[in-house]
C-alpha cells in the first residue's frame, strides 16, 4: 500500500514538519486553557487556587503546571457540570456505559460535531476508506459514541452508510451479499461472529465485496485480528478513542505502522507520564496516556487522565504521515489484576495464546480467593486443529498452555478446555476477566 | 479391514453426553458402541455408529468438535478366555492398543497404530474381522 493509493486527508497538517506541528499544537493549546478557564467553574477554581492563569502556560513545560483531570471529575460534575457553554448550544449528549453508578455524560455544541466528523474522516482514510465506499455499521447507535460518530464521519466522508446497528448478524451477511458493502464497522469480536455465522450458512467470504473492517468498541488482539483478516479476506484496522474526550477518532491505523495509531495532533494534545508519578516520561518510555483535546468547545478537559498505558512516537510514518503514532493499548492501569503480589495484565495472556499454535483467541480468566490464595483459572475453548482423539495429547496441550502463561505472568494459572463457542461472544465488548475476590 | 470410530471434544457438564445422543437420535443414528474417557474438566466420547459420515457431519452442524479415526474391530467366539487368547497374540507381537472397548454383541473395537500389522497379527485366530458394513447392518439395524 501506498501514500499515493490512499488519499491523506489533510496532508498540510498530517505531512507537517515536527516543529510545524508542535507550534500548531501548542497554539491552539493556548486558546483551549483559556477557553476552559473562562468557561468551567471547576477549572477556574483549580487554577486559581494554584495561583495559574491562562497566560502562565507559555512553553510546552508550561503545561506540567496544569493539574490533571480524573475521570471522577466527570462523575462528580453529573450530568452537566462541567459544561462550558449554555444547554441551548449543545446539539448532542453521549454516555459512557457506566457499571458502575452513574454513567459519565458528554456534549457537543455544532462545531464539536464538525470537529469529531472531521477526526473520523481522518482516521477512515488512513485505514484505506475512500469516498464511496459502501459502510455498514454494527454497533449499536444509541448513547455509545462508536455508532453515531463513526455513521456522520463516513457519511462526511462521501461513504454510503448502511445504518444496520448491532444485532441480527443474518440479515447484517444478507446485507453485506445484497448492497455491496466494503467496509464494516464492528468490535472485533462481533466481526468474528458475523465471519463464522457466514461460513456455517455457506457464504464464502473471499468472494464478498467486503475490503475493510474498521474496530472499536474493545481491544483487539493481534491474533484475533489476523484470524479476521485471514478467514474474511479483509484489512482490519484498529482505532483509538475514549468517551470523555470525544468517543473514537482520537487515533487512528494506517496501513503501513499497522499496530500503531496516528493521533490526531492537531484536535488533540498528548502527554505519556508515569501512571504512579505522574511524571512526564521522555518519548518512547511506556506510560500512561494523558490527552487534551484541543478544540472541544460543550465539555473540555485539560489533561484527562486516560488510564491507558501506551507509548508514542513522533518519527516520520512510511505512510507519508508525520503525526506521532501510539502503540495500540495493550493494558489500561485500571485492568490491572494483582494477583499475589504480582501485577498481571489481561492482555499478557492474549500475547501468550498468540504465541500458541492452534491455541484460541477465546478466553475467560476468573480471578478467585481459594482458601486465602488468589487462584487464576483460564478457561479456554478448543480449537478443531487441537482436538485429537488422543487424552494424551490433549493434556499435553493444556499443559502446554499453563507452562507458557506460568512463564510469562509469574503465576500460576490453572487452564481449563471448554467447548467450541461456549465463551459468550456479545455484540458490544467481551468481558475477559472475572474477579471474583471479595 | 476397519470401522471409523467418531470422537467428540465434551466438558464434564451434566447433560453434555446427552446432547450428543440427542443429535444422533434426532438423525436416526444407532450407536453401536462407546467410550467416555474423561480428566476432571473434560472428556473424549468415542462412538461407533451405523452411519459414521452421517453422525460425523450432524455434530459438526450442532457445533461439536467432532474427528473420525479408523479401528480394527474383531467379532469373538461367546467363549470364556477368548478374548484373553486375541491380546496374548496381539500382546506377542508388540503391538500397543491405545485403547479398547466392547461393541454390541461380542465386537470388540481396538485403537492401535497399524491396524493392517494387527490384522496379520490375528490370522488364525478364532475371530472374525468385522467391517463398517457389518456394523451398520448388525443386531435389529434392519437397514
Amino acid at each position: 500500500m501506498t501514500a499515493q493509493a490512499h488519499p491523506i486527508l489533510n496532508p498540510q497538517f498530517e505531512c507537517a514538519s515536527r516543529e510545524e506541528i508542535n507550534a500548531a499544537q501548542f497554539k491552539l493549546l493556548q486558546e483551549q486553557v483559556a477557553w476552559t478557564y473562562e468557561r468551567v467553574p471547576f477549572y477556574r477554581e483549580r487554577f486559581d487556587a494554584l495561583g495559574l492563569k491562562p497566560g502562565d502556560i507559555k512553553a510546552r513545560e508550561d503545561v506540567n503546571k496544569i493539574p490533571f483531570t480524573e475521570k471522577n471529575a466527570l462523575r462528580d460534575t453529573y450530568p452537566y457540570g462541567l459544561f462550558a457553554v449554555p444547554l441551548d448550544q449543545v446539539v448532542r449528549l453521549h454516555a459512557s456505559s457506566g457499571t458502575t453508578g452513574k454513567p459519565i455524560v458528554v456534549g457537543y455544541t455544532k462545531q464539536d460535531i464538525e470537529e469529531w466528523r472531521y477526526c473520523i474522516m481522518a482516521m477512515a482514510q488512513m485505514a484505506g476508506v475512500v469516498p464511496g465506499d459502501r459502510a455498514q455499521m454494527a454497533f449499536g447507535y444509541g448513547m455509545f459514541t462508536g455508532g453515531f460518530g463513526l455513521h456522520y464521519g463516513l457519511e462526511g466522508l462521501g461513504c454510503m452508510m448502511i445504518p444496520a446497528a448491532a444485532g441480527n448478524t443474518e440479515r447484517h451477511i444478507m446485507m453485506i451479499e445484497d448492497y455491496g458493502t466494503t467496509v464494516l464497522i464492528a468490535t472485533p469480536s462481533y466481526a468474528l461472529h458475523i465471519c463464522e455465522v457466514g461460513e456455517k450458512l455457506g457464504y464464502d467470504w473471499s468472494k464478498s465485496s467486503l475490503r475493510v473492517g474498521l474496530f472499536g468498541g474493545e481491544p483487539c488482539p493481534p491474533k484475533l485480528k489476523s484470524e479476521i483478516e485471514s478467514r474474511m479476506h479483509i484489512i482490519c484496522t484498529d482505532n483509538y478513542g475514549l468517551t470523555e474526550v470525544m468517543g473514537p477518532g482520537v487515533s487512528g491505523e494506517c496501513l503501513v505502522s499497522r499496530d500503531q495509531q496516528h493521533i490526531m495532533e492537531d484536535r488533540f494534545y498528548w502527554e505519556v507520564v508515569d501512571p504512579d508519578t505522574l511524571e512526564p516520561l521522555p518519548e518512547g518510555s511506556v506510560g500512561e496516556l494523558i490527552l487534551t483535546p484541543l478544540k472541544k468547545q460543550a465539555i473540555p478537559l485539560l489533561r484527562y487522565r486516560t488510564r491507558d498505558l501506551t507509548r508514542v512516537i513522533t518519527e516520520p510514518c512510511g505512510c507519508g504521515r508525520t503525526t506521532a503514532r501510539m502503540d495500540k493499548v495493550r493494558h489500561r492501569s485500571d485492568d490491572m489484576l494483582i494477583i499475589r503480589g504480582t501485577n498481571v495484565y489481561p492482555s499478557q495472556i492474549e500475547d501468550v495464546l498468540a504465541g500458541i499454535p492452534g491455541a484460541s483467541a477465546y478466553y475467560r480468566l476468573v480471578v478467585e480467593t481459594v482458601d486465602g490464595l488468589d487462584r487464576l483459572q483460564l478457561s479456554l475453548e478448543v480449537e478443531p486443529q487441537v482436538f485429537t482423539d488422543s487424552l494424551a495429547e490433549m493434556e499435553g496441550f493444556r499443559r502446554l498452555v499453563a507452562e507458557k502463561l506460568k512463564g510469562a505472568l509469574q503465576v500460576g494459572v490453572t487452564v481449563k478446555l471448554v467447548e467450541p463457542a461456549s465463551i459468550e461472544r456479545v455484540m458490544g465488548k467481551t468481558k475477559h476477566v472475572e474477579d471474583l475476590r471479595g | 479391514m476397519s470401522i471409523k470410530q467418531i470422537s467428540v471434544f465434551l466438558e464434564n457438564q451434566a447433560g453434555h453426553v446427552g446432547r450428543v445422543t440427542h443429535v444422533l437420535e434426532r438423525n436416526g443414528i444407532s450407536i453401536r458402541g462407546f467410550q467416555l474417557a474423561d480428566t476432571a474438566d473434560y472428556g473424549i466420547a468415542r462412538l461407533v455408529v451405523d452411519l459414521p459420515e452421517a453422525a460425523e457431519a450432524a455434530l459438526s452442524e450442532a457445533g461439536f468438535l467432532v474427528r473420525s479415526s479408523e479401528l480394527l474391530c474383531i467379532e469373538l467366539p461367546d467363549t470364556p478366555g477368548a478374548l484373553g487368547t486375541v491380546l496374548t497374540s496381539v500382546g506377542a507381537a508388540d503391538i500397543n492398543i491405545e485403547y479398547a472397548y466392547s461393541l454390541v454383541s461380542t465386537y470388540v473395537a481396538f485403537k492401535v497404530a497399524d491396524i493392517a500389522v494387527a490384522e496379520q497379527q490375528l490370522v488364525g485366530q478364532p475371530i472374525r474381522l468385522v467391517s463398517q458394513e457389518e456394523i451398520a447392518r448388525v443386531v435389529g439395524g434392519g437397514r
